[in-house]
Protein backbone atom coordinates (compact mmCIF):
# COMPACT_ATOMS: atom_id res chain seq x y z
CA UNK A 1 0.00 0.00 0.00
CA UNK A 2 1.25 3.45 -0.92
CA UNK A 3 1.32 5.41 2.38
CA UNK A 4 0.49 8.61 0.51
CA UNK A 5 -2.87 7.04 -0.32
CA UNK A 6 -3.66 5.19 2.90
CA UNK A 7 -6.98 5.88 4.58
CA UNK A 8 -9.19 6.35 1.55
CA UNK A 9 -11.07 3.06 1.82
CA UNK A 10 -14.27 4.71 3.01
CA UNK A 11 -14.27 7.30 0.25
CA UNK A 12 -17.11 6.33 -2.06
CA UNK A 13 -17.07 6.70 -5.83
CA UNK A 14 -13.30 7.17 -6.12
CA UNK A 15 -11.00 4.76 -7.97
CA UNK A 16 -7.31 5.47 -7.53
CA UNK A 17 -5.34 4.92 -10.74
CA UNK A 18 -2.02 3.45 -9.64
CA UNK A 19 0.55 1.19 -11.27
CA UNK A 20 -1.40 -1.92 -10.27
CA UNK A 21 -4.52 -0.74 -12.06
CA UNK A 22 -2.51 0.65 -14.95
CA UNK A 23 -0.69 -2.64 -15.43
CA UNK A 24 -3.91 -4.65 -15.34
CA UNK A 25 -5.79 -2.42 -17.79
CA UNK A 26 -2.85 -1.51 -20.06
CA UNK A 27 -4.40 -2.68 -23.33
CA UNK A 28 -7.68 -0.95 -22.69
CA UNK A 29 -5.99 2.30 -21.73
CA UNK A 30 -3.69 2.17 -24.75
CA UNK A 31 -6.68 1.64 -27.02
CA UNK A 32 -8.45 4.66 -25.49
CA UNK A 33 -5.26 6.74 -25.64
CA UNK A 34 -4.84 5.99 -29.34
CA UNK A 35 -7.98 8.06 -30.01
CA UNK A 36 -5.79 11.19 -29.99
CA UNK A 37 -4.71 10.15 -33.48
CA UNK A 38 -7.00 10.79 -36.44
CA UNK A 39 -6.13 7.46 -38.16
CA UNK A 40 -7.09 5.46 -35.03
CA UNK A 41 -10.36 7.38 -34.80
CA UNK A 42 -11.15 6.61 -38.43
CA UNK A 43 -10.26 2.93 -38.04
CA UNK A 44 -12.49 2.64 -34.99
CA UNK A 45 -15.43 4.41 -36.60
CA UNK A 46 -15.17 2.25 -39.73
CA UNK A 47 -15.19 -1.06 -37.83
CA UNK A 48 -15.24 -0.86 -34.02
CA UNK A 49 -15.03 -4.62 -33.43
CA UNK A 50 -12.07 -5.04 -35.75
CA UNK A 51 -10.28 -2.06 -34.18
CA UNK A 52 -10.84 -3.37 -30.65
CA UNK A 53 -9.88 -6.95 -31.55
CA UNK A 54 -6.68 -5.79 -33.18
CA UNK A 55 -5.92 -3.76 -30.07
CA UNK A 56 -6.13 -7.00 -28.09
CA UNK A 57 -9.18 -6.08 -26.01
CA UNK A 58 -10.95 -8.93 -24.22
CA UNK A 59 -14.64 -9.61 -24.80
CA UNK A 60 -15.41 -7.89 -21.48
CA UNK A 61 -13.42 -4.81 -22.42
CA UNK A 62 -15.00 -4.62 -25.86
CA UNK A 63 -18.45 -4.80 -24.31
CA UNK A 64 -17.70 -1.91 -21.93
CA UNK A 65 -16.45 0.22 -24.83
CA UNK A 66 -19.31 -0.76 -27.14
CA UNK A 67 -21.91 0.16 -24.50
CA UNK A 68 -20.04 3.38 -23.68
CA UNK A 69 -20.35 2.26 -20.06
CA UNK A 70 -18.35 5.12 -18.56
CA UNK A 71 -18.60 4.11 -14.91
CA UNK A 72 -18.01 0.48 -15.86
CA UNK A 73 -14.85 1.46 -17.71
CA UNK A 74 -13.61 3.47 -14.72
CA UNK A 75 -14.32 0.59 -12.33
CA UNK A 76 -12.56 -1.76 -14.70
CA UNK A 77 -9.40 0.37 -14.62
CA UNK A 78 -9.62 3.00 -17.35
CA UNK A 79 -7.89 6.28 -16.56
CA UNK A 80 -10.35 9.14 -16.97
CA UNK A 81 -7.73 11.03 -18.98
CA UNK A 82 -7.72 8.50 -21.79
CA UNK A 83 -11.42 7.87 -21.37
CA UNK A 84 -12.11 11.52 -22.20
CA UNK A 85 -10.27 11.08 -25.50
CA UNK A 86 -12.67 8.28 -26.38
CA UNK A 87 -15.58 10.48 -25.23
CA UNK A 88 -14.68 12.95 -27.99
CA UNK A 89 -14.96 10.12 -30.52
CA UNK A 90 -18.28 9.05 -29.00
CA UNK A 91 -19.49 12.66 -29.31
CA UNK A 92 -19.87 13.14 -25.56
CA UNK A 93 -18.75 16.18 -23.58
CA UNK A 94 -17.02 15.72 -20.25
CA UNK A 95 -20.06 17.14 -18.47
CA UNK A 96 -22.22 14.44 -20.04
CA UNK A 97 -19.74 11.78 -18.99
CA UNK A 98 -19.72 13.09 -15.39
CA UNK A 99 -23.51 12.88 -15.29
CA UNK A 100 -23.49 9.31 -16.59
CA UNK A 101 -20.79 8.25 -14.13
CA UNK A 102 -22.98 9.64 -11.33
CA UNK A 103 -25.97 7.75 -12.71
CA UNK A 104 -27.92 10.96 -13.36
CA UNK A 105 -29.53 12.45 -16.41
CA UNK A 106 -27.61 15.36 -17.88
CA UNK A 107 -30.33 17.85 -16.93
CA UNK A 108 -30.51 16.60 -13.35
CA UNK A 109 -26.74 16.80 -13.04
CA UNK A 110 -26.60 20.32 -14.43
CA UNK A 111 -29.26 21.41 -11.90
CA UNK A 112 -26.73 20.63 -9.17
CA UNK A 113 -24.23 23.08 -10.72
CA UNK A 114 -23.94 26.80 -9.88
CA UNK A 115 -23.88 28.08 -13.45
CA UNK A 116 -25.62 25.41 -15.54
CA UNK A 117 -25.31 27.59 -18.65
CA UNK A 118 -21.53 27.37 -18.45
CA UNK A 119 -20.97 24.61 -20.98
CA UNK B 1 21.60 36.90 -14.44
CA UNK B 2 18.04 35.75 -14.97
CA UNK B 3 15.50 36.54 -12.31
CA UNK B 4 12.09 35.31 -11.17
CA UNK B 5 9.80 38.33 -11.09
CA UNK B 6 6.53 36.64 -10.15
CA UNK B 7 4.32 33.61 -9.96
CA UNK B 8 0.93 32.70 -11.38
CA UNK B 9 -1.43 30.01 -10.16
CA UNK B 10 -4.03 28.90 -12.66
CA UNK B 11 -6.52 26.18 -13.42
CA UNK B 12 -6.02 24.32 -16.67
CA UNK B 13 -9.52 23.01 -17.26
CA UNK B 14 -9.81 21.95 -20.92
CA UNK B 15 -13.13 23.79 -21.29
CA UNK B 16 -11.26 27.09 -20.77
CA UNK B 17 -9.53 26.37 -24.07
CA UNK B 18 -12.78 25.31 -25.74
CA UNK B 19 -14.58 28.46 -24.55
CA UNK B 20 -11.66 30.59 -25.78
CA UNK B 21 -11.60 28.93 -29.20
CA UNK B 22 -15.36 29.39 -29.54
CA UNK B 23 -15.06 33.08 -28.64
CA UNK B 24 -17.25 32.93 -25.53
CA UNK B 25 -15.58 35.96 -23.88
CA UNK B 26 -18.88 37.88 -23.76
CA UNK B 27 -21.15 34.95 -22.97
CA UNK B 28 -22.53 35.82 -19.48
CA UNK B 29 -21.80 32.30 -18.20
CA UNK B 30 -18.16 32.56 -19.25
CA UNK B 31 -17.45 36.29 -18.88
CA UNK B 32 -16.42 36.08 -15.18
CA UNK B 33 -13.77 33.54 -16.08
CA UNK B 34 -12.23 35.72 -18.77
CA UNK B 35 -12.53 38.84 -16.59
CA UNK B 36 -10.59 37.01 -13.89
CA UNK B 37 -7.60 36.56 -16.17
CA UNK B 38 -7.55 40.16 -17.41
CA UNK B 39 -5.53 41.68 -14.53
CA UNK B 40 -2.94 38.94 -14.85
CA UNK B 41 -2.72 39.40 -18.62
CA UNK B 42 -2.31 43.16 -18.03
CA UNK B 43 0.45 42.55 -15.50
CA UNK B 44 2.26 40.29 -17.98
CA UNK B 45 1.86 42.91 -20.74
CA UNK B 46 3.39 45.50 -18.43
CA UNK B 47 6.24 43.42 -17.01
CA UNK B 48 7.09 41.73 -20.31
CA UNK B 49 8.73 38.56 -18.99
CA UNK B 50 10.95 36.75 -21.47
CA UNK B 51 9.83 33.33 -20.35
CA UNK B 52 7.10 31.53 -18.46
CA UNK B 53 8.13 28.32 -16.75
CA UNK B 54 5.05 26.11 -16.60
CA UNK B 55 4.68 23.45 -13.93
CA UNK B 56 1.80 21.53 -15.44
CA UNK B 57 0.68 18.02 -16.01
CA UNK B 58 0.33 16.07 -19.16
CA UNK B 59 -3.02 14.25 -19.38
CA UNK B 60 -1.75 11.08 -21.08
CA UNK B 61 -1.32 12.97 -24.32
CA UNK B 62 2.38 13.66 -24.75
CA UNK B 63 3.20 10.53 -22.78
CA UNK B 64 1.38 7.26 -22.29
CA UNK B 65 1.43 5.04 -19.19
CA UNK B 66 3.92 2.65 -20.79
CA UNK B 67 6.57 5.30 -20.06
CA UNK B 68 5.25 7.98 -17.81
CA UNK B 69 7.86 10.41 -16.48
CA UNK B 70 7.59 11.76 -12.94
CA UNK B 71 9.16 15.06 -14.01
CA UNK B 72 9.83 15.94 -17.65
CA UNK B 73 11.22 19.17 -19.07
CA UNK B 74 10.55 20.17 -22.68
CA UNK B 75 13.23 21.48 -25.02
CA UNK B 76 12.44 23.03 -28.38
CA UNK B 77 12.21 26.17 -30.52
CA UNK B 78 8.46 25.49 -30.70
CA UNK B 79 5.93 23.29 -28.97
CA UNK B 80 2.96 22.19 -31.02
CA UNK B 81 -0.39 22.08 -29.23
CA UNK B 82 -1.68 18.53 -29.19
CA UNK B 83 -4.78 17.04 -30.73
CA UNK B 84 -6.53 15.43 -27.73
CA UNK B 85 -9.25 13.71 -29.66
CA UNK B 86 -11.21 16.68 -30.98
CA UNK B 87 -8.72 17.88 -33.60
CA UNK B 88 -6.12 20.66 -33.66
CA UNK B 89 -6.73 23.99 -31.92
CA UNK B 90 -6.44 27.22 -33.96
CA UNK B 91 -3.36 28.47 -32.10
CA UNK B 92 0.23 28.94 -33.27
CA UNK B 93 2.80 26.56 -31.82
CA UNK B 94 4.12 27.95 -28.54
CA UNK B 95 7.63 29.39 -28.58
CA UNK B 96 10.41 27.76 -26.56
CA UNK B 97 13.86 28.85 -25.46
CA UNK B 98 16.29 26.02 -26.15
CA UNK B 99 19.25 27.48 -24.26
CA UNK B 100 17.21 28.27 -21.18
CA UNK B 101 15.56 24.85 -21.16
CA UNK B 102 18.90 23.08 -21.50
CA UNK B 103 20.46 25.19 -18.77
CA UNK B 104 17.59 24.35 -16.42
CA UNK B 105 17.98 20.64 -17.21
CA UNK B 106 21.72 20.79 -16.55
CA UNK B 107 21.30 22.76 -13.36
CA UNK B 108 18.58 20.48 -11.99
CA UNK B 109 20.43 17.25 -12.78
CA UNK B 110 23.73 18.55 -11.38
CA UNK B 111 21.72 19.59 -8.33
CA UNK B 112 20.65 15.91 -7.95
CA UNK B 113 17.17 16.48 -9.38
CA UNK B 114 17.28 13.86 -12.13
CA UNK B 115 14.63 15.13 -14.47
CA UNK B 116 13.58 13.53 -17.77
CA UNK B 117 13.74 15.68 -20.90
CA UNK B 118 11.58 15.56 -24.01
CA UNK B 119 11.83 17.05 -27.50
CA UNK B 120 9.61 17.16 -30.59
CA UNK B 121 6.43 16.39 -28.71
CA UNK B 122 3.16 18.29 -28.70
CA UNK B 123 1.90 19.53 -25.32
CA UNK B 124 -1.69 19.35 -24.10
CA UNK B 125 -4.25 21.49 -22.29
CA UNK B 126 -2.36 21.24 -19.00
CA UNK B 127 -0.24 24.05 -20.39
CA UNK B 128 -2.22 25.25 -23.40
CA UNK B 129 -5.68 25.86 -21.94
CA UNK B 130 -4.83 28.91 -19.78
CA UNK B 131 -1.99 30.22 -21.97
CA UNK B 132 -4.03 32.32 -24.47
CA UNK B 133 -5.83 33.97 -21.53
CA UNK B 134 -2.47 35.08 -20.16
CA UNK B 135 -0.55 35.92 -23.32
CA UNK B 136 -1.73 37.15 -26.73
CA UNK B 137 -0.84 34.83 -29.61
CA UNK B 138 -1.40 37.11 -32.64
CA UNK B 139 0.76 37.54 -34.63
CA UNK B 140 2.91 35.41 -32.33
CA UNK B 141 3.40 34.63 -28.66
CA UNK B 142 5.39 37.42 -26.93
CA UNK B 143 7.83 35.09 -25.18
CA UNK B 144 8.96 31.56 -24.62
CA UNK B 145 7.71 28.86 -22.33
CA UNK B 146 9.65 26.19 -20.48
CA UNK B 147 7.23 23.31 -19.92
CA UNK B 148 7.90 21.08 -16.91
CA UNK B 149 5.42 18.22 -16.74
CA UNK B 150 4.70 16.54 -13.41
CA UNK B 151 3.03 13.14 -13.14
CA UNK B 152 -0.20 13.57 -11.17
CA UNK B 153 -2.08 10.82 -13.04
CA UNK B 154 -0.50 7.46 -12.33
CA UNK B 155 0.37 6.79 -8.69
CA UNK B 156 2.98 6.86 -7.25
CA UNK B 157 3.14 10.57 -8.02
CA UNK B 158 5.68 12.89 -6.37
CA UNK B 159 4.92 14.15 -2.89
CA UNK B 160 3.83 17.72 -2.29
CA UNK B 161 7.18 18.32 -0.61
CA UNK B 162 9.10 16.98 -3.62
CA UNK B 163 7.27 19.40 -5.88
CA UNK B 164 8.21 22.26 -3.58
CA UNK B 165 11.84 21.16 -3.73
CA UNK B 166 11.68 21.05 -7.52
CA UNK B 167 10.65 24.69 -7.41
CA UNK B 168 13.60 25.51 -5.17
CA UNK B 169 15.86 23.79 -7.68
CA UNK B 170 14.28 25.73 -10.52
CA UNK B 171 15.09 28.97 -8.74
CA UNK B 172 18.75 28.01 -8.43
CA UNK B 173 18.70 27.15 -12.13
CA UNK B 174 17.14 30.46 -13.16
CA UNK B 175 19.39 32.54 -10.94
CA UNK B 176 22.49 30.89 -12.41
CA UNK B 177 21.47 31.60 -16.03
CA UNK B 178 23.89 34.20 -17.41
CA UNK B 179 21.43 36.19 -19.55
CA UNK B 180 19.35 38.95 -17.92
CA UNK B 181 15.99 37.31 -18.50
CA UNK B 182 12.80 38.04 -16.63
CA UNK B 183 11.03 34.80 -15.74
CA UNK B 184 7.56 34.13 -14.35
CA UNK B 185 6.78 30.73 -12.85
CA UNK B 186 3.32 29.28 -13.41
CA UNK B 187 1.77 26.51 -11.33
CA UNK B 188 -1.29 24.98 -12.92
CA UNK B 189 -4.17 22.78 -11.82
CA UNK B 190 -7.13 22.70 -9.45
CA UNK B 191 -8.73 23.89 -7.51
CA UNK B 192 -11.26 21.43 -6.05
CA UNK B 193 -12.69 18.98 -8.56
CA UNK B 194 -13.20 15.32 -9.26
CA UNK B 195 -13.77 14.02 -12.75
CA UNK B 196 -14.03 10.26 -12.33
CA UNK B 197 -16.32 7.85 -10.55
CA UNK B 198 -19.62 8.50 -8.82
CA UNK B 199 -17.93 11.28 -6.81
CA UNK B 200 -17.50 13.31 -10.02
CA UNK B 201 -18.57 16.90 -9.52
CA UNK B 202 -17.26 17.14 -5.95
CA UNK B 203 -16.15 20.62 -4.84
CA UNK B 204 -15.07 22.14 -1.54
CA UNK B 205 -15.03 25.92 -1.57
CA UNK B 206 -13.96 26.23 2.09
CA UNK B 207 -10.91 24.09 1.46
CA UNK B 208 -10.10 26.03 -1.71
CA UNK B 209 -10.03 29.28 0.26
CA UNK B 210 -7.94 27.68 2.99
CA UNK B 211 -5.53 26.36 0.37
CA UNK B 212 -5.13 29.79 -1.22
CA UNK B 213 -4.46 31.42 2.16
CA UNK B 214 -2.01 28.76 3.32
CA UNK B 215 -0.32 28.99 -0.05
CA UNK B 216 0.76 32.56 0.68
CA UNK B 217 1.18 32.46 4.45
CA UNK B 218 2.15 28.93 5.40
CA UNK B 219 3.04 26.76 2.40
CA UNK B 220 5.03 24.47 4.67
CA UNK B 221 1.74 23.09 5.95
CA UNK B 222 0.61 22.28 2.40
CA UNK B 223 3.85 20.41 1.69
CA UNK B 224 3.14 18.15 4.67
CA UNK B 225 -0.22 16.97 3.37
CA UNK B 226 -0.42 13.52 1.82
CA UNK B 227 -2.08 12.81 -1.50
CA UNK B 228 -4.97 11.20 0.39
CA UNK B 229 -5.56 14.51 2.19
CA UNK B 230 -5.84 16.41 -1.09
CA UNK B 231 -8.11 13.73 -2.58
CA UNK B 232 -10.44 13.74 0.39
CA UNK B 233 -10.58 17.52 0.84
CA UNK B 234 -10.66 18.72 -2.75
CA UNK B 235 -11.68 15.74 -4.89
CA UNK B 236 -9.46 13.12 -6.51
CA UNK B 237 -8.06 15.21 -9.35
CA UNK B 238 -7.41 18.22 -7.12
CA UNK B 239 -4.28 16.38 -6.02
CA UNK B 240 -2.71 18.16 -9.00
CA UNK B 241 -2.55 21.27 -6.80
CA UNK B 242 0.81 19.95 -5.65
CA UNK B 243 2.06 21.57 -8.88
CA UNK B 244 1.26 24.97 -7.39
CA UNK B 245 3.72 24.07 -4.65
CA UNK B 246 6.48 23.74 -7.24
CA UNK B 247 5.78 27.35 -8.19
CA UNK B 248 5.74 28.31 -4.48
CA UNK B 249 9.14 26.66 -4.00
CA UNK B 250 10.52 28.82 -6.80
CA UNK B 251 9.18 31.90 -4.97
CA UNK B 252 10.38 30.77 -1.56
CA UNK B 253 10.02 33.34 1.19
CA UNK B 254 7.48 36.09 1.55
CA UNK B 255 5.16 36.72 -1.37
CA UNK B 256 2.36 39.18 -1.98
CA UNK B 257 -0.90 38.14 -3.63
CA UNK B 258 -1.72 40.80 -6.25
CA UNK B 259 -4.75 39.10 -7.71
CA UNK B 260 -7.18 36.29 -6.99
CA UNK B 261 -10.11 35.23 -9.08
CA UNK B 262 -12.23 32.19 -8.26
CA UNK B 263 -15.09 31.00 -10.44
CA UNK B 264 -16.86 27.77 -9.61
CA UNK B 265 -19.36 27.37 -12.45
CA UNK B 266 -19.85 23.68 -13.08
CA UNK B 267 -17.33 21.12 -11.90
CA UNK B 268 -13.91 22.70 -11.35
CA UNK B 269 -13.23 25.73 -9.20
CA UNK B 270 -11.50 27.77 -11.92
CA UNK B 271 -8.91 29.98 -10.29
CA UNK B 272 -6.21 32.41 -11.27
CA UNK B 273 -3.84 34.15 -8.88
CA UNK B 274 -0.83 36.40 -9.21
CA UNK B 275 2.09 36.72 -6.80
CA UNK B 276 5.19 38.85 -6.50
CA UNK B 277 8.13 38.17 -4.22
CA UNK B 278 8.31 40.71 -1.39
FE1 LIG C 1 -4.97 18.33 -14.89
Amino acid sequence: MNPQLAGLDDLQGTYVFDLRVSHRAMKLNRFLWNMIGAPARDTFKADPVKAMTEAGLSAEEQELVRKEDWIGLIRYGASFFVLEKFARVAGRTNLEVYAMMRGETFDDFMKTRRVPECR
Amino acid sequence: MAKIIGGIGTSHVPTIGVAYDKGKQDDPAWAPLFAGYKPVADWLAEKKPDALVFFYNDHATTFFFDLYPTFALGIGERFEIADEGAGKRPLPAVRGNVDLSIHIAESLVNDEFDITTFQDRAIDHGCASPLPLLWPHAPDWPGAIVPIAINVLQFPIPTAKRCYKLGQGLRRAIESYPEDLKVVVVGTGGLSHQVHGERSGFNNEDWDMEFLDLFVNNPDELTKLRHADYIRRGGAESVEQIMWLAMRGALEGKIRELHRSYYLATTTAMTVTLYEPV
